[in-house]
Formats: structure tokens, sequence, C-alpha cells
């Protein structure tokens, strides 16, 4: 088992998407981890009332801010540990929740398909953005009732795309023989279907991160997170009531937009190189491509790369959470 | 398409519509014995007596004094007739009201920003599918890795920094009075169009790019299938086999994803009226959240939530009529 989570993590390296997404992310990760040893002041600090709204410098990279003098570098540092936890969190949350109901609602079907399909129907109608406030409003505005709300909502087109794979499982002979040997429909759903599963859930994982992130930020932005931590939304949310846009420090804007870039960016290549190595279709495409490069054509290649990043069924999830 | 059809997708959009209705009634429920409680939060300053006055009045107000499952019967025969509730605000307007008041602003920028978004996004993705490769079609292909990854929001702000303050071209808020001065003469409607401009300019480089690039797949997609093959193979034009063969084909899609804007196009810009100021149904519905107006809040839902319902629902007729293939099979997919 070891050795072949050893080889899946060699080949995403070895995948050129993959290695990009996993050298930021990794560099992200680090920033997360080491925040306090990375960043020069305190970001909390907003005491220092001679610094205020400072420009790049050397003491200050990026400037510091103009209502309270916190140093923006810092606070950016900071930033990447909401992003990632929220992201990465909700991500796995969604994957969990995405595969116990798509397993469910394919495997044992009837009733309980009905429901739960009838459910995914209902989550895509109700306007996410606005209940989400409201549920802050009646549930406090933390990170963690962030997450929550974005599982409860992510967790549908997965649970599609989930339920579709597993009727295919369903009548695969080796299910139907451990049916006949007497398994029960839990172990076969968890040890029989599951593993069949599993690189779905992988890259959606990655995918749904990376949209999360996009609507961690807007929901920041909009006060919803928690009030005391730094997040790159709020950070945004603060240069604009700040002045920023008055003063024109335009540092102040760019440098948490460039935070929640590499991070999105970097969760999306991750995604796009799984859904490459996993998705069968997908190596057909690359026996093609073998051909047109033959050709010397190098052109076509760009084109199936980008083709199949369009047809990424679970990739839309996490960014529909917040349309804005 | 079968009268059977349209009938049974209305029957079940109206069966989802209910359950929304009876989720909406419980969540201001959710966690509290007394919706009073939810609609008056206790303050600091209130002493028991006062706030057990407060509550009582809010009951009497709002019809908490009866059985929830009362109030739930209460709420659907007022539903039933069209009214959405009374606001909290001052004057008790109807939430109904309100919202008319606030819907058109709302649509002025989402209806232009889709416009300008499918006009120019589809021409341009056409272009750049067309002449594959070129330097449209990579403009094309990074602008959506970057547009993607970053929230529309930022955009927005970069952009007010720049064409708002700096170079002064647009007024970067908008002018408070711009609803209240409206009267349909041409100098207030070249005044909406003056402040509409960004928050316009700043969301449809995202719908360019989006219809854009789905145009381009699309096209690209269907010009590798057998019949545009044949088609060139019988010798047709290449303007012919583009416009009656290709794009014709490469619709389908994007009628969809059409379809799926359009149910965003009331409640979808709440970031961005709330960064430009603008007064339309998202300021409406932030306002509402922080003064804790809990009929408003559920009244917009209720209505942006039928919004989309009835969205979706004319999107699957028209893509019915679109595509035969749905004919048979009875439902999409």
């Amino acid at each position: 088992m070891k050795k072949n989570s050893n080889n899946f993590f060699l080949r995403l390296w070895r995948h050129p998407k993959g290695r990009t997404g996993i050298i930021i992310a990794m560099l992200l990760v680090f920033c997360a981890v080491f925040s306090a040893y990375i960043a020069p002041y305190d970001p909390y600090d907003v005491t220092q009332r001679a610094e205020k709204g400072l420009a790049p410098s050397l003491s200050h990279p990026l400037g510091t801010t103009i209502t309270t003098g916190q140093d923006i570098f810092s606070m950016l540092i900071y930033g990447t540990r909401v992003s990632l936890i929220v992201g990465l969190v909700t991500g796995i949350c969604t994957a969990f929740l995405g595969a116990l109901m798509g397993l469910l609602a394919g495997y044992v079907g009837g009733i309980v398909d009905t429901l739960i399909m009838r459910t995914v129907d209902i989550m895509l109608v109700i306007p996410t953005l606005p209940l989400t406030i409201v549920l802050t409003n009646i549930f406090g505005k933390s990170y963690f009732m962030i997450i929550f709300i974005f599982t409860i909502f992510g967790w549908t087109g997965l649970a599609r795309v989930i339920r579709s794979q597993v009727l295919v499982l369903k009548n695969s002979n080796y299910v139907k023989a451990a049916e006949l040997a007497g398994a029960s429909r839990w172990h076969i759903m968890f040890r029989h279907i599951l593993p069949g599963v599993t690189h779905l859930l992988i890259m959606s994982t990655a995918l749904t991160s990376a949209g999360i992130m996009v609507a961690e930020a807007g929901l920041s932005f909009l006060g919803l997170g928690d009030p005391t931590a730094i997040s790159w939304g709020k950070m945004l949310a603060d240069a604009q009531s700040g002045g920023a846009l008055l003063f024109g420090h335009w540092w102040w804007i760019v440098a948490p937009g460039i935070g929640i870039f590499l991070s999105v960016f970097s969760f999306m290549r991750i995604g796009l190189a799984l859904e490459e190595m996993f998705n069968p279709r997908m190596k057909q495409g690359a026996g093609v491509r073998k051909l047109f490069k033959s050709l010397n054509n190098t052109y076509i290649q760009s084109v199936f790369d980008e083709m199949n990043e369009d047809d990424t069924p679970v990739a839309s999830s996490g960014k529909e959470a917040v349309q804005a | 398409m079968g009268k059977g059809y349209v009938f049974k997708r209305i029957l079940y959009t109206l069966f989802i519509f209910f359950i929304v209705i009876t989720l909406n009634f419980f969540i201001p429920r959710i966690g509290v014995e007394d919706p009073a409680e939810r609609y008056y939060p206790a303050q600091g300053n209130m002493t028991d007596v006062e706030y057990e006055i407060i509550k009582q009045l809010t009951r009497e107000q709002y019809g908490f004094d009866v059985s929830t499952f009362q109030q739930y019967l209460r709420y659907l025969k007022q539903l039933l007739h069209g009214d959405l509730g009374t606001s909290m605000q001052a004057g008790s307007p109807k939430v109904i009201d309100l919202i008319a008041e606030r819907v058109p602003w709302t649509l002025v920028l989402s209806v232009s920003t889709m416009l300008i978004g499918v006009v120019f996004g589809i021409l341009i993705g056409a272009y750049a599918a067309w002449k594959r490769g070129g330097w449209l079609d990579n403009a094309v292909l990074s602008a959506s890795t970057i547009t993607t990854a970053l929230p529309g929001f930022f955009l927005a702000l970069l952009f007010s920094l720049y064409m708002g303050f700096e170079w002064e071209w647009f007024p970067a808020y908008t002018d408070p009075n711009l609803v209240s001065s409206f009267d349909w003469s041409l100098d207030a409607i070249l005044n909406v169009m003056q402040n509409a401009a960004l928050p316009i300019i700043a969301t449809a480089i995202g719908s360019i790019v989006g219809y854009a690039q789905n145009t381009r797949n699309s096209v690209i997609s269907v010009s590798d299938e057998d019949f545009i093959i044949t088609a060139r193979a019988k010798g047709l034009s290449n303007e012919t086999v583009l416009y009656k063969h290709v794009l014709r084909n490469a619709m389908l899609p994007i009628v969809t994803s059409l379809g799926m804007s359009v149910s965003g196009l009331i409640g979808g810009s709440v970031v961005i009226e709330q960064i430009f100021n603008w007064n339309g149904m998202g300021t409406l519905f932030l306002n509402a959240n922080n003064t804790n107006d809990y009929p408003l809040m559920m009244g917009i839902m209720i209505f942006l939530s039928g919004f989309a319902l009835l969205a979706n629902l004319v999107t699957d007729l028209c893509y019915s009529l679109l595509d035969p293939r749905v004919k048979l099979g009875g439902a999409r997919r």
C-alpha cells in the first residue's frame, strides 16, 4: 500500500501541471505552518501609530495599512492559514459527504436514491450566498460555520458523478460475486465499490478546495468570516474601507489578490493533473496526442490539454457557492 | 415536445418550490424556542421585563402567538396571495414592494453584463476556435485561467481604484440619489449609465471570458464531429460550414450556461453591488441582514429561489425545443 501511494505522488510529480501545482502548494503550506517565523512583524499589532500607510520599502516589503499601521506582508503570510484550512477541510468534508451520498444513491437505489437526488435538485435552486448570510446571522460568524455551509452545499455535484460511476460498478462481476458470497451492503459499498471511485474523490478534493478558496475570499470580504482572524478576503475588505482606493495604495489590494490567485491556481493545477492521470478517456486522448506529436504539431497537444480542462464535472461546485 | 413532459416538469418545479418554502419557514426558527428572539435579539442594556414586553409585542405583530403548525399554514396562505410578508423597517413596507423597487436596478447591471458577455464572448470564442492557436485563442485561454483563479470582486476593486479614483473616468461610488431622483429624463438616463459603467465593466470581463471559453470549446468539439467532416467533404465553403453547421450545433451548451446565468441575474451580484454601493437586491439583502430584518431576508430568499426555479424550467423547456433528442428520453441527460 505504501509503495502504491509513493507511486501515486511520483506520478503526480512527473506530470508538468501537477508539479507546478505541488511546488506552489508546498510553498503555501510552508508559509501557513511557519508564518510566525517568516512574517517580519506581528500582523495583529494595531498600535503602530507612527507607521500608518507606508509605501512598500525594505523594512515593510508591502507597506503598511492606512488605518492601523499593520504590516501588509505579515498579514499576507498569516492569511495563508485561513485560505488553506478552509479550502482543504471543506474539500475533504465534501469528498466524504459526496462519496457517502453518491454510494447510497447509486448502490442502494430505490427510495434512498430518489430522496438523495431530489435533495440535490433542491440544493441547486436555493440561493447559496443569501442563505449563507442568513445562517451566519443565526449561528454566528466563524470559519467553522463557513466550512459547514460549504460542505452542505458542495457535495451535490460530486454525488451525481459518484452515483453514475457506482451504477456502472454495481453491475460488474466482482460486485455480483461479493453479493452472492453473502457480503453485507455496507461491506460491498465501502470495501468493493468505494476503491473504484477513490480517484474521483481525490480529484474532487483538489478542485473543490480551489473553488472554495475563491468563495471563502468572497465571504470574508462581506465580513462573514471570523472577525478576529486575518484572511485575504478580509484584507481586501479592510483595504476598501480603509481608503486604499482613495489614496491609490494598489499594493494593499494586489497583495491579497496574488495570494488568492496562487492558492487557487496551485490546487486547480493539481486537480487537473489528477484528472488527466485518472480519466481513462484522457488516455485515449493521449494516444491521439502522441500521433499528432509525431506529426510535429505541438499546437494540437495544447488543444487537447485545454479540452481536458473543461470537462471537469466537479470543478464548478465550489465556484457556484459565491456567484459574484 | 410532448405535453406530458411539459406538465411533468411544471408539476415537479412546483413541488420543489413547496419544499423550499417549507425550509424557508423553518430557518428563522432554528435554535430558538420563540422566533421573536430571532427577530429582536436581546440587547445588553435591556432588563428582563423590558425584553419580555418587546417579545410579547413582536409575537402579536408577527402572529407568533399561535402554534407553529398554524403559523406555517398561515404562511402558506399568505404566500398563495402573493404576499411575501412585511419588513421590519420603519413604516412597515411590504417586502414585495421593496423587492419590486430594487429588482430593476439590479437588472440594469446584470442584464447588460450578460448581454455584453454573450455577444462579445460568442464572437471572440468562435473566432478563437476558428483560428486555433492564434493570438486570440491563447489570450482567451490564459484569461480564463486568471478569471477562474481570482474572485470577481478583486478585479472590481482594481477597476474602482484606477478608473474610479486614479483616472476619474467614472464615478467609483454610485450617486446615493440615483434611485430617488430617477424620472426617465435624458439626463437621468445618462446619469444611470455613467454610474453603472464601472460595475458593468468590472463584471463584464469575467462574463466575456466565460462565454468565450465556453463557445471556443463547444465549437472545437463540434468541428471534430463526423458530420462536419462530411460537410467539408461535400465541398461546402468555410463560411457555410461555420455558420450553418458548426455554430448552430455549438449553441446547445451555450444555451445551458445562459440558462444558469439567468437564474443568477437577480441574486448574483451581492458583492459587486456592495463594492460600488449600487442600490439593488444585493444591498437590500445585506442591509436586511445588518438590521436583523428576518421577514425581508426570508421574503428575498423565496423570491430568489422562485426566480431560479422558473429560470431552470424555462431553460429546460427551451433546451428540449432546441435538442430533439430530449423528447425521446423524456428528461434531460
